[in-house]
């Protein structure tokens, strides 16, 4: 019989650092990966932010040597593609003024390949002294008295613990062994899939300069991300389940298609190397996240950013987080579900806790915007580049043009009216809280926008400035 | 651009059956018809089927399984060490 403290199912970077943890605190700890090593069975997830330097000391020792594929950026590019499938436009854009954290100020994120940061980020556990189980299916749970106590691996084999932490991904075995869900709902996860291409390092410093991402903002497929590392970048697009009507490669498909892509990837050199997909979990909150003598942590537990996804920080946040919940617990010999309540009352105090206090107000807008092409934008692209792009016309003067553009922008009011009552209110209300909530009424505000109309001048004035 | 997607990802062999579908359960609502990124999933006289040598060619993303509300397609990950391998994910 193979007797531990506690088992950690999953060895990316969520269970890598949950193993760390116990293995210092004094744990008998064992994680398993079901890959030949951590990191092959992983595709996306793959821009680190600053924050992770400041949480986690072991983000310090991340060298080239260690993570060949790795290279930061301090820029990141959005595109905006019209229903003509052409790139209307796009912005590049550095940090702001407002940025208060002084790293950020120079880099967005650190992109790196999973097949290089799993596999270091897992030896920091097993240095520690936690053992790694690789090419190890977990298939089942041991339960005594209807509690949990123990996994079973593929071939039968059995190993028990006081506490097993659920760090395998999306599709989690032990989320469902233990009952803590069936299935996610269809509008809890996304479908993702992406290219890798190939590209010299020297060509991508050269014409993406210190740019690490760009977004395509599409009319007429989802918004899609591209990310740059060493030698080569991801191309990839996301939805819901319920979202897709034809398959997922014939949007991808669109934007590599795209006329401008294709000079990009001429320009790059780059050649397509890898096909990529994977279910996200992208949730407005983490519910049901431990029952008895289990803790679910990142991807499995639902962890993942509600705006954007980011679900590497998240992982490794609440695996340490569960490690240290689950090690009082084993010493305090009650690891019942009321005890371990107490990982959810600490994740809650972190970032994460407030990231997701907003949660579903911010899932609901991100949801509505690039990921409704169709809905939202189709008026959305051109609108933007009317703002951005419409004074660039030397064939009228001025001043007509400057009424074309505030009657074009106007025409798009009736689709974009709504939207920003439905979809920006409420997320400016939640994230503002009382003050603007009132100041947002909708009612309130349609009683002030007349007043202000009136207060605009009503007679055109003559050349010259003067009175007609 | 179309691009091959025949050899762009290491497999290593052995991995047993790790999908099945159930017709009794099936409801025919064709969703993971649509979903499968590798287009593994056939319907012929109202049964649906995987392709035979589906393993040489599944991405091992799940989708078929998630998308399946009437609970008729069964995923478990391939056996340990086996499968798809991602170099550059």
């Amino acid at each position: 019989m193979n007797t531990y403290d506690i088992i950690i199912v999953g060895a990316g970077p969520g269970g890598s650092i949950a193993a760390k943890t116990a293995a210092e605190m004094g744990l008998k700890t064992v994680f398993f990966e079901r890959g030949r090593k951590p990191g092959e069975k992983n595709s996306s997830g793959c821009g680190l932010g600053p924050r992770m330097w400041k949480d986690f000391e072991i983000m310090k020792e991340l060298t080239p040597e260690k993570c060949p594929s790795m290279r930061a950026g301090v820029a990141a590019r959005n595109y905006f593609v019209n229903k003509e499938d052409i790139v209307a436009g796009y912005i590049m854009a550095r940090p702001t003024e407002s940025v208060s954290y002084e790293p950020a100020k120079s880099w967005i994120t650190m992109n790196i390949y999973r097949s290089e940061f799993d596999p270091w980020i897992s030896e920091f556990a097993t240095d520690a002294g936690a053992e790694l189980k690789t090419s190890t299916l977990i298939v089942d749970l041991i339960k005594e008295n209807g509690k949990v106590c123990g996994v079973i691996d593929e071939k039968g084999e059995k190993y028990r613990a006081s506490i097993v932490i659920g760090a395998d991904g999306v599709i989690s075995t032990v989320a469902v062994k233990s009952g803590l869900r069936t299935k996610w709902a269809q509008n809890q996860v996304t479908l993702t899939t992406q290219y890798d291409f190939q590209a010299p390092p020297e060509k991508i410093d050269d014409i993406m300069g210190d740019e690490a991402l760009a977004v395509w903002w599409g009319a007429t497929f989802p918004a899609s991300y591209q990310v740059f590392f060493r030698d080569g970048f991801h191309q990839g697009l996301g939805n819901w389940m319920t979202w897709w009507d034809k398959n997922p490669l014939f949007y991808l498909n669109k934007v590599v298609n795209l006329k401008y892509y294709q000079r990009l990837l001429k320009i790059l050199e780059a050649k397509p190397r890898e096909l990529q997909a994977h279910l996200l979990p992208w949730l407005d909150y983490p519910h049901n996240t431990h029952t008895d003598g289990v803790i679910l942590i990142g991807d499995a537990g639902g962890f993942p950013c509600p705006l954007e996804a980011e679900g590497i920080y998240p992982a490794m946040l609440t695996g340490k987080i569960a490690a240290e919940v689950a090690t009082e617990a084993i010493s305090s010999g009650d690891v019942s579900k009321a005890v371990l309540h107490k990982f959810d009352e600490m994740w809650q105090k972190t970032s994460i806790g407030e990231e997701f206090e907003a949660g579903y107000e911010l899932w609901n807008i991100w949801k509505a915007l690039p990921f409704s092409p169709k809905e939202t934008m189709s008026w959305f692209v051109p609108m933007i580049m009317e703002l951005l792009g419409g004074i660039f016309d030397w064939s009228q003067p001025h001043a007509l043009r400057i009424r074309q553009i505030a009657s074009q922008i106007k025409s798009y009011m009736p689709k974009a009216t709504p939207f920003i009552m439905k979809y920006v209110f409420p997320l400016v209300a939640k994230i503002f809280e009382d003050d603007l909530d009132k100041l947002m009424d909708p009612k309130k505000i349609m009683t002030i926008l007349p007043k202000l109309l009136e207060l605009l001048p009503q007679k055109k004035r003559k050349r010259g400035g003067k009175e007609k | 651009m179309k691009i091959e997607l025949e050899n762009l990802n290491k497999r290593i062999a052995g991995t047993g059956n790790f999908i099945s579908v159930d017709n009794n359960k099936c409801n025919r609502c064709g969703r993971c018809l649509i979903i499968c990124i590798m287009n593994l999933w056939r319907k012929k006289d109202d049964t649906i089927y995987i392709v035979d040598d589906y393993q040489s060619k599944c991405l091992e993303c799940a989708s078929c399984y998630q998308v399946c509300e009437a609970g008729a397609i069964n995923f478990q990950y391939p056996v340990g060490g086996t499968g798809v391998v991602y170099e550059k994910g």
